[in-house]
């Protein structure tokens, strides 16, 4: 089955979903009032654009800060967990443990020093954010072949040489794939801080539009943050691919 | 030995650090461990607080049912998309790009659809725990060497002797991780949905004393919650290391 095939097939079962669900709703199966026809959605979308972005761009900001400050700290924390051995052993389980501890629960708290502002969110951000960094880079860090850097140090490789011709290229991959898996945990962590407690942002306002039961608007930024969601992981993908052939 | 003593000693200047820090600065903000003994006392007491054993079985039958409903979709859709070659080409990208959004995202509406009650934190807990299970189901069957199913075929074995036989030791370990990620995302997803709005389970405890400013018995709350997920992660964890044992 070619590509082509494989799209039109993806296409179709898109449209006969949105064409099921439309019937669904007009045929009176489920009330307009909580799940609106598709067609109403897209009635909404021109109009909840406007209102929407800024608020989007709102939490972008939030989430670049988050994820900035997460990188920042996440990826030297996992490197020298992952080099250092004895670091490993007695920091690692705790390392795990935070990051299986739902994050939520420390929200309020946060809410509850920073307010419900810029700086609450951009730190939800970063806490949802920072342990899968850590942990993926210590992982890709660990995974480093030591034989390469013994056969490099008795071919009387000096550190600086060592460090860019054989750690960086064999660690980069992991920095890489835990830089894009942070991208989402940061937006979640904006959205459900924004959600919590916040007075604006699409969080918020999905929340409010959700409370105050206008269901196509609600729908249409749904769908709105998911598209653009969805566009920047795959744009973070092809970039990896490129990354991968460059290497 | 020496790892356990470090670590120990890691955790105790944690705590002295908390408390230390906690005792410098505005105690309705900060709460530090040594206060955690006696809220935690009054939270059990249930004094000023809904009386906690209803809410606590409300959001285990609550994760209970998330998780059941999130395993039998994941297990359901992946054998089907990864059996059926075409269907996971087709379906297997969509599934993919819906996983790229951040989960949160889905929560107002099914909160509008299901209302304040149970079935939306159930709902939100299967959209969260499906996923995991689903792609380690898809993954599992990828791992499964061609050849030994070849093999096992010509060699006569049946369709359930090839599954119990073959493909189930190749694909456990996989599995079996993502089983557990499934039960913790159930578990974030129930949470999350009691502290976004409810009117019952520990979530909603959570949030009436932070909303009260009741710190201290608010972070004996969290102390308490987050204990219990590590706990069953770890069960998940002795399973899991079980699991891959037996598949070698």
């Amino acid at each position: 089955m070619g590509r082509l095939t494989v799209f039109a097939c993806q296409a179709l079962s898109i449209a006969a979903a949105l064409l099921g669900w439309e019937a669904a709703v007009r045929g009176g199966v489920v009330d307009p009032l909580f799940v609106p026809a598709p067609s109403a959605v897209l009635g909404v979308l021109a109009g909840t654009v406007p209102e929407t972005l800024p608020r989007l761009g709102d939490t972008l900001v939030k989430t670049f800060l988050g994820y900035a400050l997460a990188v920042c700290v996440g990826v030297p924390a996992g490197l020298v967990l992952g080099s250092r051995p004895a670091a490993h052993a007695v920091a690692m389980p705790y390392v795990v443990a935070l990051y299986g501890i739902p994050k939520i629960l420390i929200l309020p708290w946060i809410a509850l020093i920073f307010g419900i502002g810029l700086s609450t969110a951009a730190l939800s951000a970063a806490v949802f954010a920072i342990f899968p960094v850590v942990v993926l880079v210590a992982a890709g860090t660990r995974d480093v072949d030591p034989a390469l850097v013994t056969v490099a140090v008795s071919m009387g490789a000096n550190r600086v040489q060592i460090a860019r011709k054989i750690l960086l290229p064999a660690v980069l991959p992991s920095v890489l794939t835990a830089m894009r898996v942070a991208v989402v945990f940061a937006l979640l962590g904006a959205l459900l801080a924004e959600m919590l407690a916040g007075n604006r942002g699409i969080g918020f306002q999905m929340q409010r539009t959700a409370l105050a039961f206008r269901a196509p608007e609600l729908f249409a930024i749904t769908a709105i943050v998911s598209v653009l969601s969805i566009s920047v992981v795959l744009f973070l993908e092809h970039l990896n691919r490129r990354l991968g052939r460059w290497r | 030995m020496r790892v356990w003593c470090w670590r120990a000693a890691v955790l105790l200047a944690a705590l002295l650090l908390w408390e230390g820090a906690a005792r410098m600065l505005n105690p309705i903000l900060y709460v530090g461990p040594s206060r955690l003994p006696s809220a935690l006392g009054r939270v059990l007491a249930t004094r000023d607080l809904p009386p906690l054993s209803g809410h606590v079985w409300l959001t285990l039958g609550e994760i209970t049912a998330a998780y059941a409903l999130a395993v039998a979709g994941g297990l359901w859709v992946g054998f089907l998309l990864g059996l059926r070659k075409t269907l996971g080409r087709i379906y297997e990208p969509l599934l993919a790009a819906l996983y790229a959004v951040p989960s949160v995202v889905w929560y107002p509406s099914l909160m509008l659809f299901l209302g304040l009650g149970p079935a939306s934190k159930i709902a939100f807990g299967v959209l969260l725990g499906f996923f995991p299970v689903t792609l380690s189901v898809l993954a599992g069957i990828r791992q499964v060497p061609d050849t030994l199913v070849v093999v096992a075929v010509s060699m006569g074995a049946g369709r359930w002797t090839l599954f119990r036989k073959v493909m189930l030791p190749a694909m456990a370990s996989t599995m079996v991780g993502g089983l557990r990620s499934g039960l913790a995302l159930s578990v974030v997803g129930v949470l999350v949905g009691e502290l976004l709005g409810a009117r019952a389970g520990l979530g909603y405890v959570i949030n009436y004393a932070y909303g009260l400013m009741m710190t201290a018995e608010y972070a004996a709350l969290v102390v308490l919650v987050a204990a219990a997920v590590l706990l069953l992660d770890g069960v998940g964890s002795v399973i899991e290391g079980r699991v891959k044992r037996w598949a070698g």
